[in-house]
């Protein structure tokens, strides 16, 4: 038994006893990754290097080990964003997150693995490898964040950050069996994270439990001088204020989303988790959207991010930082440098988004598609002045397997798959957490609440994962 | 039909380039975005809208203290540069 193999609570208590020490912790994580590599390939870069420090266990975080995804600036560890162009780069200074974890002494032991530049949601398209499943190693862990995913999965980690922009971090949690939780836009400070589309990009992170989630959020969270889109909102104590009576709340279910998931297992899950929040006292009720907005969330969530995404990654041409390339002019320099340190998937991204920027295009395609951001959100806000939370299916299905296709203008893909950005275009907390298995396989559900109401997300994530006991979940041979 | 012509004219303006094959996979690639894009031009009252650009209204309400601070180094800043000459950037020759 390792104590790697708890919660952070858990680990906090025997911490505190004297069982076990942040040094074995970290050495024990460190042998781990080590050990899994081949396996899951959940790093670009492992640490190894352990400081000893005054260590104050009143601190839940203090001596836990913990892993950043490879989109974080890290001071004086090599950060790439699984892109070949920055395989070379190396930061000189901490993203706040990361600054405020080191403040509460959390130990790194490496850097995860990403889709290039946290653009894909499959885990398969950084340059040092694809990602696998610790449930089954067959099957993607999802992505951007799937390297952190799979070093939280597999027991490596009993923590890890990553970055949500479209579902990033609570896709991949229904994926490996996690809890992914990204809070309202502007509670934690992205000073340091690498942009990809600023209007939609979040700090979130996996646990193993929901009370692990909630302690971390306390740590992260709070207005930075260097992000003027952080929030001056007051940080909760939302570990303190967890609770699981529901009594009172309102959630709503939307119909056309689960007209849109076809497998029955995650129905028959998803309604066994309806009636064990009934339980708890909350009310339940179904409210229909119009399905035209829902199957227009993924063209416009990529017409947005791919044309914000060209934009943000046009300073990576070699000159100042990065994997610069010979050539004969400057102009050349950048060419090079960009065809070779670009992988074909975001490259297909840049050109989409470039498109959509065009003076000819920008009527039909950004424009429409931000005023399309619009009416999905207020309609999301509508529903969220009756109803505390949406409650739905993470995920039409388990984790695919890495030669599966997706028939791209289904409902199933259009919606089942990508209802997760609503919560992005609004900026909304919201939670995913294990509801089930299938053939061994985790399944997860997803909780959205209103803005800046992190802990009634956090509270119904609580009360349900007591009612259905899917807490500190791992797959494969720890 | 977007030909590979355009979509080779617009990634060389985001200065990069892509094999043959790969402008292909694109092409259908964007077929499938365009048909999705056609959804959205059926939406009711589409047009009618702002468009939004953030989740919620920001405003920069406040104004941080105006603090000195510590800089980076410029050794620091420079550690990231492949070519360099003193605090230069060393790149080929951009005027005759």
């Amino acid at each position: 038994m390792s104590y790697l193999d708890k919660t952070i609570i858990e680990i906090n208590k025997a911490l505190k006893e004297g069982k076990t020490t942040p040094k074995e912790l970290f050495e024990q994580s460190i042998e781990r990754a080590k050990k899994y590599q081949n396996k899951y390939n959940s790093f670009v870069t492992i640490t190894d290097k352990y400081e000893e420090k005054e260590y104050n266990f009143n601190n839940k975080l203090a001596g836990i080990p913990c892993a950043i995804k490879d989109n974080f600036s890290t001071k004086g560890i090599r950060t790439t964003g699984s892109s070949n162009i920055l395989d070379n780069y190396v930061p000189v200074f901490d993203a706040t997150a990361v600054k405020k974890l080191k403040e509460n002494q959390i130990n790194i032991v490496g850097k995860t693995v990403l889709d290039e530049l946290a653009m894909g949601g499959t885990g398969t398209t950084g340059y040092t490898g694809v990602v696998k499943n610790p449930y089954d190693i067959t099957r993607q862990a999802g992505g951007s964040s799937g390297g952190s995913a799979a070093a939280v999965a597999s027991g490596i980690v009993p923590f890890a950050l990553g970055s949500d922009t479209g579902d990033s971090v609570r896709k991949p949690a229904s994926l490996c069996g996690l809890v992914g939780f990204k809070p309202t836009w502007g509670r934690i400070s992205r000073f340091g994270l690498f942009p990809f589309a600023p209007s939609l990009d979040h700090v979130a992170y996996f646990t193993r439990s929901v009370e692990d989630s909630a302690v971390i959020l306390e740590s992260l969270a709070g207005q930075d001088y260097n992000d003027y889109t952080s929030s001056n909102k007051k940080v909760e104590k939302y570990y303190e204020n967890l609770n699981k009576d529901l009594k009172g709340k309102k959630l709503v279910v939307i119909k056309e989303i689960i007209d849109s998931v076809y497998d029955n297992k995650v129905i028959a899950c998803f309604n066994k988790s309806l009636d064990e929040l009934e339980k708890c006292g909350a009310v339940i009720e179904y409210q229909s959207v119009d399905e035209k907005l829902l199957k227009a969330i993924y063209p416009t969530y990529m017409v947005i991010s791919c044309a914000e995404a060209t934009s943000n990654n046009a300073n990576l041409d070699g000159i100042k930082f990065g994997n610069r390339q010979d050539g004969a002019s400057i102009d050349e320099v950048m060419f090079n440098t960009r065809t070779k340190g670009f992988g074909e998937f975001i490259k297909r991204r840049f050109v989409l988004g470039s498109y959509a920027l065009a003076k000819q295009n920008q009527e039909k395609l950004f424009l429409r598609a931000q005023k399309v951001r619009r009416l999905i959100v207020e309609k999301v806000n509508d529903l969220l002045k009756e109803y505390d939370a949406i409650v739905l299916p993470a995920s039409g299905d388990v984790a695919p397997r890495f030669d599966s296709q997706s028939e791209k203008l289904s409902d199933n893909y259009l919606i089942a798959e990508n209802h997760l950005a609503i919560a992005n275009f609004a900026g909304l907390p919201s939670i995913t957490i294990p509801m089930g298995k299938k053939e061994g396989l985790p399944i997860g559900i997803n909780i959205t609440g209103r803005l800046f109401d992190e802990q009634t997300t956090l509270n119904i994530a609580y009360a349900l994962e007591s009612k259905l006991g899917y807490k500190n979940m791992m797959g494969g041979n720890k | 039909m977007i030909s590979i012509e355009e979509l080779k004219d617009l990634a060389n303006r985001l200065k990069f380039d892509m094999s043959e094959e790969e402008y292909q996979t694109l092409q259908k690639e964007f077929e499938i975005i365009l048909k999705q894009m056609d959804l959205i031009g059926q939406i009711e009252n589409v047009d009618t809208v702002e468009p939004m650009t953030f989740p919620y209204p920001v405003s920069a309400s406040w104004i941080r203290e105006d603090v000195e601070q510590e800089g980076l180094e410029i050794e620091e800043l420079m550690s990231n540069i492949k070519d360099r000459m003193g605090n230069f950037i060393k790149v080929p020759k951009v005027v005759g």
